[in-house]
């Protein structure tokens, strides 16, 4: 499972739409599962799927079920079969009369879900998701991500995914991959990217008395002091060290160890525009 | 080929089923129908009286030009406005993205999505009228002439279909070019009366520009048992020109759509 | 001061507002200009038809009136309903019914937009006709035109306040507009748009005098062409029918709109 990350405007879902087939690049190659997708060689199309969180395909005024015979019929799957497709797909999205109802009376969450469904009914290799959590509410958006490891788990399928809530990429890829300006800024583990962004970690504390700022000295970049708070910045490196100096010099009440959240990170990077 | 039977009746099993939702609108369309057909005959007799002709043609005559018409009339409103009328909403909404990433012709999709059953009470009420018309007018239905009509009733809906779909892709590039469907259609009204009708300088624009005449005229003629064959076969090449180039169009329309757009 | 809700200013502003939106979708309008040309289609076929006697127009008057048809088509289409539509279904709505201005004049104000806009298409779609049918081109009376004009935005107040209805019932059912087409086909063949009034038999004559459809096309037509036509008559009916619809559409309007904000949607 890869995640996909990028300031708005930064080429994400042109990726993603290259990538499927619907945009030709204007230079070099694509290959994905051994095809040129811009051929959209029936071959090929049965084994992609796309899903995006702001358009939908399942119809607004009949129930998902009608929906998904449609489909059922388009990729020649036999009926039986997609039957035993939909019952196992429904029962991990937790779908069941929703799925008899007709889509424009479903919650946004629901939608997404059979959504979810009818773009995987045909057992694609690799999904790509777009924004699949968009605008779902906090438990829909934990619902869905379940259901993504899940499934990324029992069939081994690719995915690659993006999403503006990075709850989603910490929780669903290891991979992480971060376009920015045009350019892959970032390939591999998010904690890489972390540490690419952020050198230091940031290591909060709580004294039993207050110090001055000359104690520090030597431990690291000082961000604040207010009285009996403190907030530091150490290089990984000597971090264990600082840590042993600390707990030597002060008497401590309290003491946090923490990465920068990547959002955060993330969004300056974006806000910065450059490194 | 047994996918896309299989995928065609899955298709108007669930335009049924949306149908079905909206039982009001059904009712609404049934009595445009008739509200429609009576205002066509009520015009249509405006033109005649005792000893008078339209172009050449009897009362009876002309009744078949007009069941004809009301057949395609019902056709656009059963098949061609539902499907190509939402070439624009698969624009405007980006859902055309999920057409084209089925592993199933896009323009069979596209063309044969969804119908609207109300039109297919238009096309019975216009085969019933024709009938009528024929059969007033002593035409002797040999089994030679109805191959022949249906033959050319195919014809006439090939080009139909074609006008409108070349009209309908161009909303790949103008997403409101809905009302150019608006234009064709105050054009194809002129078949509802025979092609003598009109003045020499719009009959040639109506058989070789806007073949509206082989919508109409030509099967009624043939109905009639005076057509003539190079027409025919100006009919059958016309439409298979405007069949191929509705599809290259459409093609064509792809490759700038996936070439341009985000 | 103001009248109905409207000042100089408010008008101002939103007719400049509209007729600049409007000047955006000229390509689109063009396109409605062009699909107007039924009324030429008709022409050609009376021209040579048997039964062109029977109309009481001789020579360029047919010619005339089937012009003049077409160019009160072209100033008094009405598309409110489809607009209201749209917006009822994007939520616009909500925001327009909390201004205090009537939000009827605001699709006023975008039809007589698109009518300006439209303006140089139809004198275009005009100018051709000229240049085939050279003998049929006319300069009506200063007098004539001005009542031509008054009679077709009588035709547009007519053909909007019928439409404003439909609309105003759309707060009830949500598939109302599908009513505009049954009122849309009546329209078509007894507005005087296909045929003038005069090619129908004395007895459906007399009946669709009653309707409102005559004094939408066929009225303001002949006011234009210059063809002999009761003035008093037609334009008492178009009073008359305004009269009629005004109240009930704004008693319909405001009971709609109770319902729609009791609604909370």
């Amino acid at each position: 499972m890869v995640g996909f990350l990028g300031a708005n405007g930064a080429g994400k879902t042109t990726t993603l739409k290259m990538l499927c087939g619907l945009i030709y690049p204007s230079s070099g190659q694509v290959l994905v599962a051994g095809h040129q997708p811009q051929r959209r060689h029936p071959d090929f199309l049965r084994r992609i799927t796309l899903v995006m969180g702001q358009k939908q395909q399942l119809i607004w005024d009949l129930p998902p079920m009608d929906s998904l015979r449609v489909n059922a019929a388009v990729y020649g799957i036999p009926d039986r079969v997609a039957s035993r497709r939909i019952a196992e797909l429904s029962d991990l999205l937790e779908l069941g009369e929703e799925l008899t109802r007709p889509v424009r009376k479903l919650s946004l969450g629901q939608r997404m879900k059979a959504e979810l469904l009818a773009a995987l009914l045909h057992e694609p290799e690799v999904l790509f998701l777009d924004e699949p959590t968009l605008g779902l509410d906090v438990n829909a958006q934990l619902r869905v991500r379940q259901f993504l490891a899940e499934y990324n788990r029992r069939t081994g399928a690719t995915i690659l995914l993006t999403s503006h809530y990075m709850a989603d990429i910490t929780a669903l890829c290891p991979r992480v991959l971060l376009i920015h300006q045009g350019q892959l800024f970032h390939d591999g583990p998010l904690d890489r990217l972390t540490s690419r962004l952020a050198p230091e970690r940031h290591v909060r504390l709580e004294l039993e008395q207050p110090a001055p700022a000359e104690a520090f000295n030597g431990l690291g970049h000082l961000d604040s002091l207010e009285n009996c708070e403190v907030n530091l910045r150490v290089d990984p490196a000597s971090l264990t060290r600082v840590l042993a100096q600390i707990l030597e010099r002060f008497e401590v009440r309290d003491l946090e160890v923490n990465d920068p959240p990547i959002d955060q990170l993330i969004g300056e990077l974006f806000r910065q525009g450059s490194l | 080929m047994g996918r896309y039977w299989r995928t065609l009746r899955r298709f108007w099993g669930t335009a049924l089923a949306t149908q079905l939702e909206y039982q009001l609108n059904v009712l609404v369309e049934l009595l445009a129908v008739v509200l429609s057909l009576g205002g066509s005959l009520l015009l249509l007799s405006l033109f005649f009286g005792p000893g008078r002709e339209l172009g050449g043609w009897s009362w009876n005559q002309a009744l078949i030009v007009q069941g004809f018409y009301t057949v395609f009339d019902g056709m656009t409103t059963a098949w061609l406005r539902p499907n190509l009328g939402a070439i624009v909403t698969y624009v405007r909404e980006g859902t055309l993205d999920f057409v084209l990433l089925k592993p199933i012709d896009s323009q069979f999709w596209v063309s044969l999505r969804t119908f609207a059953p109300a039109g297919l009470s238009e096309v019975v009420l216009g085969l019933g009228l024709a009938a009528w018309g024929a059969h007033q007018s002593g035409v002797v239905l040999t089994p030679a002439v109805l191959v022949t009509v249906l033959l050319m009733l195919m014809v006439a809906a090939v080009i139909l279909y074609s006008l409108w779909f070349l009209i309908a892709a161009t909303s790949i590039w103008f997403v409101k070019t809905w009302n150019a469907t608006e234009v064709l259609r105050a054009l194809l009204a002129s078949g509802r009366y025979p092609l003598e009708a009109y003045p020499a300088p719009l009959r040639l624009l109506f058989t070789l520009v806007l073949p509206v005449a082989f919508l109409t005229t030509v099967p009624a003629e043939v109905l009639l048992g005076r057509a003539s064959f190079p027409l025919l076969a100006l009919g059958i090449v016309l439409s298979a020109g405007f069949f191929a180039a509705a599809r290259s169009f459409w093609l064509f329309a792809l490759r700038h759509y996936t070439s341009a757009s985000s | 001061m103001r009248i109905f809700g409207l000042n100089r200013r408010i008008v101002r502003a939103l007719l400049g507002s509209q007729y600049a939106h409007m000047l955006e979708y000229r390509a689109e309008i063009a396109l409605w200009a062009l699909s107007g040309v039924l009324p030429f289609i008709m022409l050609s076929l009376w021209s040579g038809s048997d039964a062109r006697s029977q109309l009481g127009l001789d020579g360029v008057a047919l010619d005339r009136y089937f012009l003049s048809a077409f160019l009160v088509r072209q100033f008094s289409v009405v598309w409110m309903v489809y607009a209201f539509e749209e917006d009822a279904l994007l939520g616009r709505l909500s925001p327009y019914l909390l201004q205090p201005l009537h939000p009827l004049w605001r699709y006023v104000a975008s039809h007589l937009g698109e009518q300006l806009t439209r303006l140089p298409f139809a004198a275009g779609i005009a100018g051709v006709f000229f240049l085939i049918q050279p003998q049929a081109f006319w300069i009506p009376s200063l007098g004539g035109f001005l009542l031509a004009w008054i009679a077709t935005w009588m035709a547009f107040a007519i053909a909007f306040l019928l439409q404003s209805l439909i609309a105003s019932l759309c707060f009830w059912s949500e598939k109302a507009t599908a009513l505009e087409r049954l009122l849309f086909l009546p329209f078509l063949f007894l507005s005087g748009l296909l045929a003038p009034l005069t090619a129908f038999p004395p007895a459906v004559q007399a009946w669709v005098r009653w309707t409102p459809f005559p004094y939408l096309i066929d009225f303001p037509a002949r006011v234009l062409s210059g063809d002999p036509v009761d003035l008093a008559a037609g334009f008492a009916a178009q009073l008359a029918w305004v009269g009629l619809l005004l109240p009930l559409v704004l008693v319909l309007w405001r009971a709609g709109v109770r319902r729609y904000s009791a609604m909370g949607a």
